[in-house]
């Protein structure tokens, strides 16, 4: 059975007429690297919610359709619950400091303190997610003295503690400098290795195209296109949609140059690939 | 790091007391005077205080606290000495205003029994942390929500203070004045409020999103990953304290 299985999922704020995700109907696989892009105001934000039960435990608002995670019905569920199966990490690595902390051990801890887990374990669980997002050297420096993607690896440290099957990330570096948004992409891809279940919204297409397994397109709450890299950057109206294919991609369009099935290749890999094949039939 | 919590993170003999029992030596010292009604007892219980508070090395924390509040005394020592009428024992006079030898007594009453309970707190919040004082109420029943504030706020107004310096900071390499004097600065100062309220009231949303996906609210008894600290001196000191306080009730009754 599928990891997560979403049905004619509808949602709407408090207050608002529109719906915000209008239809849902999509299931993704265990272990697998999710990509989501669209438009801002296309309802990314509000999916990530829906899928680790902020809709609609706390924000409230018109819910319909059925979201199931492992066998749990998200809507049916406690968000303490839920927070077990599904950790979701923000934009700003400033707000999810809980600021009652005042080392990163203790920042950590505090999830599984309010799950009631045992000292032992919680030590073990810390020296694990501290190993592999490569924070060790960061255990007893206070949260807010870390830079940003120090600050964002510990974000995602907290959650990973919680020992969730599935991760969503809403743009996580978007805030952060260069060095901070490579810090935070290594750590992801680590996750992933893991066998982890990542589902992540991100405007750089570059590193969706490297990573994703599928990528979702989202336009005014509805699908748009779920498929690989390939093929959906290979879509020939994406600029409308207020997405920005690959620059591979875009120069392969610009050049026409594309695989036998009529696919544009949308890693540095695959271009390189693809350039040396028109190079030698010529 | 900024934090406006006051601890002062050393080893002594008064960190080694658990937060209760200190709790406890608060309510004694400043019940005790009151009780006995004798200023010399007040005297007494603030010399001990200030004797502990440099004992555990926390006397220059201290000193702010002190500046802040000898404004407040010298006002009270000046309206009870000079301005307050029906006294008549004149001790000396600056300018147009008499100071009176009763007001003089009566505004040191006040001040000793001011310092008293000023000296007793400070005695805890300097010595000790935190997360120790609400995670032992905590253990004792405080609910976790209120003890989350109390905890968050010795970081996040800090952190709301810094925010604020980055904006005004930003506003005024935008050519803002926000020096000068009381006008310029107040007119500097509006445009402020709209970005740090609005930064911090989507902070505060976001904050209880992320808290949330921490299980904030799951409704289990909770564990602790900091260990309850190991006291000593409990039982002594809450025998002395029992002591000191059967001693000033007898005081006031015999
Ligand atoms: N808290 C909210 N209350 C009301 N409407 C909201 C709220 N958050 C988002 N919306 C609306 O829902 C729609 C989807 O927003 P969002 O999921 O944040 O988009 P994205 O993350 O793709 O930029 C937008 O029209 C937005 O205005
Ligand atoms: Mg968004």
């Amino acid at each position: 059975m599928s990891k997560i299985i979403v049905k004619s999922l509808k949602y709407k704020y408090p207050l608002t007429e529109a719906l915000a995700l209008n239809g849902l109907t999509f299931q993704i696989e265990r272990g697998e690297f999710i990509g989501i892009i669209g438009r801002n105001g296309a309802g990314k934000s509000t999916l990530c919610a829906a899928l680790s039960g902020l809709v609609p435990h706390f924000f409230k608002g018109a819910y319909g359709g059925s979201i199931l995670i492992d066998g749990i019905n998200v809507k049916e569920s406690k968000l303490s619950d839920i927070a077990r199966k599904v950790g979701i990490v923000f934009q700003n690595p400033f707000t999810q400091m809980t600021g009652a902390k005042d080392s990163v051990t203790e920042e950590l801890a505090f999830g599984m303190e309010n799950l009631a887990i045992p000292k032992t374990e919680m030590v073990r669980r810390i020296d694990d997610a501290l190993r592999l997002l490569e924070i060790e050297n960061l255990r007893d420096k206070n949260p807010f003295e870390l830079s940003g993607g120090q600050m964002q690896r510990v974000a995602i440290a907290s959650i990973l503690v919680m020992l969730p099957e599935v991760i969503v990330l809403d743009e996580p570096t978007s805030q952060l400098d260069p060095q901070g948004t490579e810090e935070v992409f290594k750590a992801i891809k680590r996750l992933s290795n893991q066998g982890m279940t990542i589902i992540m919204v991100e405007h750089k297409t570059e590193k969706i195209a490297e990573y994703a397994d599928r990528v979702m397109l989202l336009d005014q709450g509805q699908i748009v296109a779920f498929d690989p890299p390939a093929k959906l950057f290979s879509l020939s109206n994406l600029e409308e949609r207020g997405v920005r294919p690959p620059v591979f991609t875009r120069v392969a369009k610009g050049l026409d140059i594309h695989d036998q099935v009529g696919l544009y290749p949308v890693t540095l890999e695959s271009t390189v690939n693809e350039v040396q094949k028109v190079y030698e039939s010529h | 790091m900024t934090s406006i919590s006051l601890y002062v993170d050393k080893k002594s003999i008064v960190h080694d007391v658990d937060f209760l029992t200190k709790l406890i030596y608060c309510c004694v010292f400043i019940v005790a005077p009151i009780i006995t009604g004798a200023v010399i007892l007040g005297t007494f219980s603030f010399l001990v205080s200030l004797i502990l508070i440099i004992s555990a090395g926390a006397l220059k924390k201290l000193m702010p606290i002190a500046a802040l509040s000898l404004f407040v005394l010298l006002s009270v020592i000046i309206i009870q000495s000079a301005f307050i009428q029906g006294y008549h024992d004149v001790l000396f006079t600056i300018g147009p205003v008499h100071f009176y030898r009763e007001g003089l007594i009566h505004a040191s009453s006040i001040v000793v029994r001011f310092l008293d309970i000023l000296l007793a707190f400070s005695l805890i919040v300097l010595t000790t942390h935190p997360a120790d004082m609400v995670e032992t109420l905590q253990r004792k029943g405080l609910s976790h929500r209120i003890g989350y504030v109390i905890l968050s706020v010795f970081q996040i107004i800090p952190q709301m203070a810094q925010t604020m310096k980055t904006i005004s900071d930003a506003q005024r390499s935008r050519g803002l004045e926000t020096e000068g004097n009381i006008f310029i600065r107040a007119k500097a100062f509006l445009p402020l409020i709209g970005p740090v309220v609005i930064n911090s009231l989507i902070g505060t949303r976001e904050r209880a999103m992320a808290l949330e996906a921490r299980a904030f609210s799951a409704e289990v008894k909770h564990t602790y990953f900091r260990d309850e600290p190991v006291y000593r001196y409990k039982t002594p000191v809450r025998l002395i304290l029992l002591l000191l306080l059967i001693v000033s009730i007898a005081w006031r009754l015999l």
